[in-house]
């Protein structure tokens, strides 16, 4: 914990911005941190840095010439600011109160770990009285690694759509496409494999990263690219890596470096048919998992969010290879029969769901409404 | 700005002094956001911020005089935002801007720090270059919440309460009465436009349609969209989207229906090993361009005449070129990211050297 929440209630995010909540201040936690004094002499303007990185603030100083409550920034920058040290860019963001005879500047989020920072008072008249202080680096966590690549499988389709990069931590993330690669089995680089969006398609927690293959670069049924050509050929070997370089949220590299190597097989253009799973039930009464076996590896994510079964709750699971996948209740199963339902948006490895290829034929079409695909239910006992 | 509303409505703004008030129907107070991406302002001066990780789109009253816009240049954007946030300029974000339709105010949607915490900040700069942050304590807003997972069952590995599914938003705008959304989800492969009616009445997310284009022959792929503009084709309000691999793609707004696949008109292939970033519309003249800034083709100004009558483009294009509207590259415009509409002549862009500087800053319309 660090030292600044003792001194806020509503805690301080993650993110260092600065509590909204009402502060408490308490009589014994005066300024901790004393950094810098202009002269010995007793009246002499003091900076103090309060905490490591809530606020700052200078005493000794004459109060009464200072801006009022709602003057704007600049005219309180005039008489007191903090910089980021080292450079000559603007005052940080914050807001500034007269704490007695002192004068309080409590930026606008907390200042960072591993950052150093300059507070300049401007006296009426005289030389400015300055005073840096550095906030320690935040300890150092373990380091996140690449935890499952998916498709798990060593065989991936020609037309493949996506991997799945899970982390085992949280990851920064920003330009993240210079530090993914695709390697052909000369060890060359495929040129702009991927989808670079700068959205990059994380989950909330950002320790699972979503690759697309472009589509451009999609080998197609008719005949090839005929520029740039497909990324991905059958019955070759690529391998996918990433790099070690790749920061994770505390700014740590990568504890190693990942790769993933993979066949390319016959392009899959056939969405997924449900009627075609083999569906093993669990007795009634126990907690046993009901099993079931996909004719071909199906979408990670997409097969653990979009089959569920009617009415019981439970746990779903998919193997590494994307085939098996079960389903185990959190109560004993009920007497039967029951009802596995499939979202019509579930896809293969290739972006063909169910019912409808990933490739349309359109031809014809009149932008009039389509009717809905419905869910697909298969009922066991 | 990704895009910018360039129809009818803009006329209504005329006959206004100053930036709207507030938005109809909206609330006084804190204005959350949980991230903020794609920026757009409607004609009257309302600020549209998609949050995706809120899967929502807010609505906030910006005020500003009106003021023409003047000439800006601000270099090292990134480590002034940085110094003004406290923190390194590897830690920020920029991940739009767009410039008020009035004041001419150039707002700035950043983040501060990478990680899943990042914090959002809106941050606008005047004229002078000085940048300062857009309070949201209290001020007039309102909200349509997207609808986030199109089915929300369980998730599975010891991960049981959460829903890892996310729709990102690349792209939004303001036409007339409506916002229109692009998105794209980080699970199924779905490119999706929302057109939610605005003022927001309730939270419905709008109508989802899908997108097809025409570039590849007979087989067609929901291309995500990356950039899109409204635009008058004729009578006809037309959206222009911008595709990754660069087609330049346009279907009527009045297609935007429930459920509806929407088989886009592909009336430009602008070259492959490349993707569009941003487009506006501007007239000069008496005719209207595009200008379209790309990750490695640089800024294109293309020509619309003829582009009522223009064919599609059926065919793949052979060696990585360009087919349909003409079009020039813009030289001197280098490094472009990020671009608006300033004003009647100018553009303001955000741009990055090939030494690493971020200037914002405003140029000529060409």
């Amino acid at each position: 914990m660090r030292r600044e929440s003792l001194f806020w209630i509503g805690g301080a995010a993650d993110s260092g911005r600065q509590p909204q909540a009402k502060r408490l201040l308490s009589p014994f936690f005066g300024p901790v941190l004393l950094l810098a004094a202009a002269s010995s002499a007793a009246a002499a303007p003091e900076i103090r840095w309060l905490t490591e990185q809530t606020s700052v603030e200078v005493s000794g100083i004459e109060t009464a010439g200072l801006p009022g409550a709602d003057a704007p920034p600049e005219k309180w920058v005039a008489h007191f600011s903090v910089r980021t040290a080292g450079a000559d860019f603007p005052a940080m963001l914050g807001r500034w109160s007269v704490e007695g005879k002192a004068l309080r500047f409590t930026p606008r989020f907390l200042f960072s770990a591993g950052m150093s920072y300059e507070a300049t008072w401007q006296p009426a008249e005289g030389k400015p009285v300055k005073s840096q202080h550095t906030v320690p680096k935040a300890a150092a966590a373990p380091a996140a690694l690449v935890a499952y690549i998916f498709p798990g499988s060593d065989t991936v389709p020609e037309n493949l759509l996506k991997f799945y990069l899970h982390f085992s931590a949280p990851m920064s993330g920003g330009g993240i496409y210079k530090f993914i690669h695709l390697r052909d089995d000369t060890g060359k680089e495929v040129e702009l494999p991927f989808l670079e969006l700068d959205e990059e398609l994380w989950d909330r927690e950002h320790q699972r990263l979503t690759l697309f293959i472009d589509p451009g670069r999609i080998k197609r049924e008719v005949k090839p690219l005929e520029d740039i050509g497909p990324a991905l050929v059958a019955g070759k070997q690529f391998t996918l890596v990433i790099d070690a370089a790749w920061l994770d949220a505390k700014g740590q590299h990568l504890l190693r470096s990942a790769e993933k190597n993979f066949t390319v097989t016959a392009p899959d253009r056939t969405p997924p048919d449900p009627k075609s799973w083999q569906l093993t039930p669990a007795a009634a009464g126990t907690k046993d998992p009901l099993r079931v076996t996909f004719s071909e590896p199906l979408d990670h994510a997409l097969a653990l969010r979009l089959i569920t079964v009617a009415e019981v709750a439970g746990l779903a699971a998919l193997d590494d290879q994307g085939r098996h996948w079960t389903f185990t209740p959190d109560i004993p199963w009920p007497g039967g029969p029951h009802r596995l339902v499939i979202q019509p948006e579930l896809e293969d490895l290739a972006g063909n769901s169910i019912g409808k290829p990933f490739e349309v034929d359109l031809t014809g079409t009149d932008n009039k409404p389509q009717t809905p695909r419905r869910p697909v239910e298969i009922a066991f006992p | 700005m990704k895009t910018i509303c360039t129809l009818a409505c803009s006329c209504l703004a005329l006959t206004l002094s100053h930036a709207a008030d507030a938005p109809t129907g909206a609330k006084e107070g804190k204005a959350e956001f949980r991230s903020m991406g794609p920026l757009a302002f409607s004609p009257d001066g309302t600020l549209f911020v998609a949050d995706t990780k809120s899967a929502a789109i807010t609505a906030l009253a910006t005020g500003g005089e009106k003021a023409d816009a003047k000439p800006v240049k601000i270099e090292d954007l990134d480590k002034k935002v940085a110094a003004l946030l406290g923190t390194a300029p590897d830690q920020i974000s920029l991940n739009d801007m767009a410039a008020h339709p009035l004041s001419h105010e150039i707002y700035l949607a950043v983040s501060r720090g990478r990680g899943p915490n990042a914090t959002p900040v809106l941050l606008k700069a005047d004229a002078s270059g000085k940048i300062t942050e857009v309070s949201l304590e209290k001020v007039k807003h309102s909200r349509a919440q997207l609808p986030d997972a199109p089915v929300d069952g369980v998730t599975g590995e010891g991960r049981r309460q959460s829903n890892p599914r996310m729709e990102s938003i690349t792209d939004i705008a303001f036409l007339e009465d409506r916002v229109l959304v692009a998105g794209l989800s980080n699970e199924e492969f779905s490119s999706t436009l929302r057109a939610i009616p605005y003022p927001f009445k309730t939270v419905e997310g709008g109508t989802s349609v899908e997108i097809y284009h025409g570039a590849h022959g007979k087989f067609e792929t929901k291309s995500p969209v990356r950039t899109f503009v409204p635009f008058m084709v004729g009578k006809e309000p037309e959206l222009l989207a911008a595709y990754t691999c660069t087609p330049l793609v346009r279907f009527p707004i009045s297609a935007l229906k429930p459920g509806a696949k929407i088989r886009g008109k592909t009336i430009a292939e602008l070259g492959n090993r490349n993707r569009p970033l941003d487009m506006i519309v501007y007239n000069k003249g008496g005719k209207d361009f595009l200008l379209l800034a790309n990750s490695a083709r640089g800024i294109m100004k293309i020509s619309t005449d003829g582009i009522e009558a223009a064919g599609a483009i059926e065919e793949p294009v052979s060696g990585g070129g360009a087919k349909g509207q003409a079009y020039d590259t813009i030289a001197g415009w280098t490094g472009v990211e990020q671009l608006d509409k300033f004003g009647d002549a100018l553009a303001v862009v955000l741009r990055k050297t090939e030494t690493g500087v971020m200037t914002l800053e405003s140029l000529p319309l060409p």
